[in-house]
């Protein structure tokens, strides 16, 4: 064995008997990030359940027309609700570790899971396709800015993201409804405007992806044009202008890898927020995605089903944050992962 | 057979003339003729919010109704009118001069969508599945359990320890089909407005090897299971988008002229309108925000169109808690409120003023009863002061569900209470399932709650206010309204029957077991090409959903 005892050893989990090649390395620190999830998840599970269950209100409770103690009690029974607490938690997490997160109180007859995979796509297409106009947008625009700055372009770029950084989604949705379906419906006579809400993979895409991603931009650009900026001012930079470089290499060999890597961990959580789905648009759009499903299921009291989005968007948070971690090692060499 | 079918287009007729001749008159557009339809017959409607089941059995809710009237079709139906009831699945029926056994004849030309006969078990094992603890209907108790003759147990029979007992529970009720054609009901006390609940929607039939072969849970969430034996059937479900719905050809009644339903699953007010000003809806309820715009629009105010709910609103007071274990201090708190500025500027002329509980429509409207209750704000005054002393040193906690409607409303009511009566109002707006949970324990003092009708019928407003009732909180009770109501109940003949339910209603108020408020109505938007609507003041989510089957497109 080459490695003597009592070396220091790199990461709990690894079995010395494993190469050390940089990509086992990058193996191993992904399984042992993905293994930690475990007991996140099982942290994250056991506060929702007690605050969900702690929250005043039961599922049967409503507005209107009340249902009777003896259909109450033949809800409990049927979903579970009349056991005590501890056996409910007890059942809940040997459900979750075989996958079975259980049926919808709400949709009486529909389970969780298959809730969830009909909600999450129009929200998974919304968000990836906001996200890839962030990044292009946002980064770009904030890049021109730093270069250009003190210019016209400059003002534009910190007036848009100024006023795209303090609109909100609600404001934003309601006026691009009025002015390019109402209006534009109204002015051509029903010949063109986009369509007011819903989901389809066509120009029903067009102003909810334009809305979740405004704020986004404003603030990535904002974020990209102050750190290019610092970087601009860095001796290496200075060096390479004095080596005769052209712009463009300048600004894509050294400045934009540097100036990029606090972009990089604001993106990260930005991308599972955008994933996660946005009641707000979803509500403003009518699209049938997830974040609005999440905020029923909590005014309904659907334990369920706000465990197992609430397991889901865990999941998706520590991910978003392991592919950071892991962008990291590439833009910026001094990081070593271990 | 072919008899009802020609009875029924021979009805549409002059149903068809009326609404053509409202609606000319009520608008002054020239009337579209039955000639000009358009070449798409589709009807695009909101809903608001996504069903939660689709199963009869499982249904209670407004936005489930909306498709469920159309899907699924009871023993009988209402008239437009809301008069009485109609034939529907059952051609006819009879009752027994002891008022206890119901017989209903199935038409045989009745079928399901894929074909098959509707029969009287289907009914037998619709009502049998309602009835079993185990499914937990929403809509078992009071309804089934109380009238089906042998049902009244459902109250003590735990699905889980009593589940041994529960399958010789569902074979001794009052519930038989001695031949296919034929469906009979046995009750437990003669009551006339069982008719109301042979025509809940939730009161159609289920077929057994439908359920048996995909679940009890599963048959309902998906359109090639969905055996339904409605007019329409469900051809398309998008989760959280819509549902659409298309003639079922089997259908008794021949085929309806609109050829599609597409049922929308809004729930922003904002993105409904705009949808409504796009041409991509063709009704649209007007948000009570948006009252005055839509009012003063040049071209919107011609496709308004209301239409008057049996649904009321009253002040609940905690009988438990003080002031309001005082009936005199009761009474001041219901004289206190200016209703006719309440439906002015809360209700934008929407909802009309009422101080008494039974709403206009209803054989028991009486608006004379509500005189005690009439709004004279210096008399509420002095009968608070001289029933629980110095006004000023009393403070309301006042339960608002958290909404702007809610708080607009809840606003208004506590302003009129503060200026007229001296008292402090201590306004708790708080989320949904949070004021449920406290009006459930008492654990409030005021409260604005209410009733829609279930079925026309005063019975289904009555009981509500019987001791021990879940629907109203405030805890008001009386011997005497007891034994009134439960007399009414059960007695056959009209007159008398009004009668008593006149004197109950008479005691409720004058006690104030509430302060009642307002009886709200709708207001939607209509393109001008929608024919024939057939509204009633119950409908479900829409108005005229109850008789979709009578609407044609105009060409546009």
């Amino acid at each position: 064995m080459a490695v003597a005892q009592g070396a220091p050893s790199r990461g709990a989990l690894l079995s010395l008997k494993i190469p050390r090649g940089r990509a086992a390395t990058l193996t191993l620190y992904i399984i042992r990030r993905i293994l930690w999830l475990i007991p996140v998840l099982f942290f994250v599970i056991t506060i929702t359940f007690v605050l969900m269950h702690f929250a005043p209100g039961s599922p049967w409770d409503k507005e209107g027309k009340q249902l009777s103690a003896a259909v109450i009690r033949n809800l409990n029974a049927k979903y579970g609700l009349s056991d005590p607490f501890f056996v409910q938690y007890l059942r809940y997490l040997g459900n979750v570790a075989r996958f079975d997160f259980g049926l919808s109180f709400q949709y009486e007859d529909q389970s969780v899971s298959s809730l969830i995979l009909r909600s999450w796509p129009p929200t998974a297409v919304i968000g990836v396709l906001a996200f890839a106009m962030i990044v292009i947008f946002g980064i770009g625009i904030g890049v021109v800015a730093a270069l250009r700055q003190n210019t016209w372009v400059d003002y534009a770029v910190v007036g848009f993201s100024t006023i795209g950084a303090s609109t909100p989604a609600f404001v934003l949705g309601i006026i691009l409804i009025i002015i390019f379906s109402v209006t534009l419906y109204r002015i051509t006579g029903g010949a063109f405007s986009l369509p007011t809400g819903s989901f389809a993979l066509d120009q029903h895409l067009i102003m909810p992806v334009v809305t979740l991603a405004t704020l986004p931009i404003a603030f990535i650009a904002r974020l990209t044009r102050a750190s290019t900026l610092e970087t601009l001012r860095q001796d290496y930079v200075r060096t390479a202008w004095a080596k005769g470089l052209r712009e463009r290499l300048v600004v894509t060999k050294h400045v934009l890898k540097n100036s990029l890597i606090p972009v990089v961990s604001a993106l990260g959580p930005t991308f599972a927020v955008l994933i996660t789905g946005s009641v707000i648009v979803e509500s403003v759009f009518a699209i049938p995605g997830i974040g609005r499903a999440f905020v029923v299921a909590v005014s309904s009291r659907d334990y369920p089903m706000i465990l197992a989005t609430t397991i889901l968007f865990s999941v998706i948070v520590a991910l978003a944050n392991l592919v950071v971690d892991l962008l990291y090692t590439v833009i910026d060499p001094r990081v070593r992962l271990t | 057979m072919d008899d009802s079918v020609a009875r029924f287009r021979w009805l549409r007729v002059p149903a068809l003339l009326t609404v053509v001749g409202l609606l000319a008159a009520a608008c002054g557009n020239p009337a579209p003729s039955t000639s000009n339809l358009a070449k798409d017959q589709t009807l695009r409607v909101n809903i608001q919010v996504e069903p939660n089941s689709l199963d009869p059995g499982q249904e209670q809710y407004a936005y489930e109704g909306a498709v469920g009237v159309s899907i699924s079709e009871a023993l009988v139906r209402v008239k437009a009118d809301l008069s009485d009831v109609q034939a529907a699945t059952a051609s006819s029926w009879s009752t027994s001069s002891d008022g206890l056994t119901w017989t209903f004849k199935i038409r045989s030309n009745a079928k399901w969508n894929d074909g098959k006969p509707v029969t009287g078990a289907d009914f037998v094992y619709a009502w049998q599945r309602i009835l079993d603890p185990r499914l937990a209907a929403s809509y078992a108790d009071p309804f089934f359990d109380g009238t089906i003759a042998g049902a009244a147990d459902y109250l003590s029979l735990d699905p889980v320890k009593d589940a041994a007992k529960i399958p010789a529970f569902l074979a001794g009720l009052g519930l038989s089909a001695p031949d296919a054609s034929t469906f009979v009901v046995k009750l437990q006390a003669p009551s006339p407005f069982f008719k109301w609940i042979a025509s809940l929607w939730m009161s159609a039939p289920v077929r057994k090897d439908v359920v048996d072969q995909y679940g009890s849970d599963k048959w309902a969430t998906s359109p090639t299971s969905l055996i339904t034996n409605g007019q329409y059937k469900v051809s398309e479900m998008v989760s959280k988008d819509h549902i659409t719905l298309v003639p079922n050809t089997y259908y008794w009644g021949g085929t309806p002229t609109l050829t599609k339903i597409i049922n929308y699953e809004i729930s922003d007010d904002n993105q409904a309108y705009a949808k409504y000003l796009n041409g991509e809806l063709d009704l649209d309820n007007v948000p009570l925000a948006n009252t005055d715009l839509v009012s003063n629009d040049p071209k919107l105010k011609n496709e308004v169109k209301k239409v008057p709910q049996l649904t009321l609103f009253w002040m609940d007071y905690n009988t438990r808690k003080a002031p309001f274990n005082n009936t005199q201090a009761r009474l001041a708190f219901s004289k206190a409120v200016d209703r006719a500025s309440l439906v002015k500027n809360v209700g934008k002329n929407r909802w009309t003023a009422a101080n008494f509980f039974i709403p206009k429509g209803m054989n028991g409207y009486r608006p004379d009863l509500g005189k005690t209750q009439d709004y004279d704000p210096a008399a509420a005054k002095t009968m608070l002061t001289q029933a629980v002393g110095d006004p000023s040193k009393i403070t309301i906690d006042f339960l608002i569900r958290n909404s702007t409607a809610n708080k607009q409303l809840g606003e208004f009511i506590a302003d009129q209470l503060q200026t007229n009566l001296g008292v402090k109002v201590n306004q708790v707006v708080i989320d949904s399932k949070t004021v449920t949970t406290r009006l459930r324990k008492h654990d409030y003092q005021l409260y604005v709650g209410g009733w829609g009708a279930d079925y026309p019928d005063d019975q289904d407003w009555f009981d509500i206010w019987m001791t021990g009732s879940g629907n109203v909180f405030g805890g008001w009770s009386n011997a005497q309204y007891d034994a009134l109501v439960k007399k009414a109940d059960v007695e056959p003949d009209a007159k008398k029957r009004q009668d008593y339910y006149d004197q109950a209603q008479k005691i409720m108020i004058d006690e104030a077991g509430g302060g009642f408020l307002y009886q709200r109505g709708y207001m939607f938007l209509v393109k001008p090409w929608v024919q024939n609507l057939t509204t009633t003041p119950i409908d479900q989510e829409n108005i005229g959903d109850q008789f979709w089957s009578k609407v044609s497109i105009a060409q546009h």
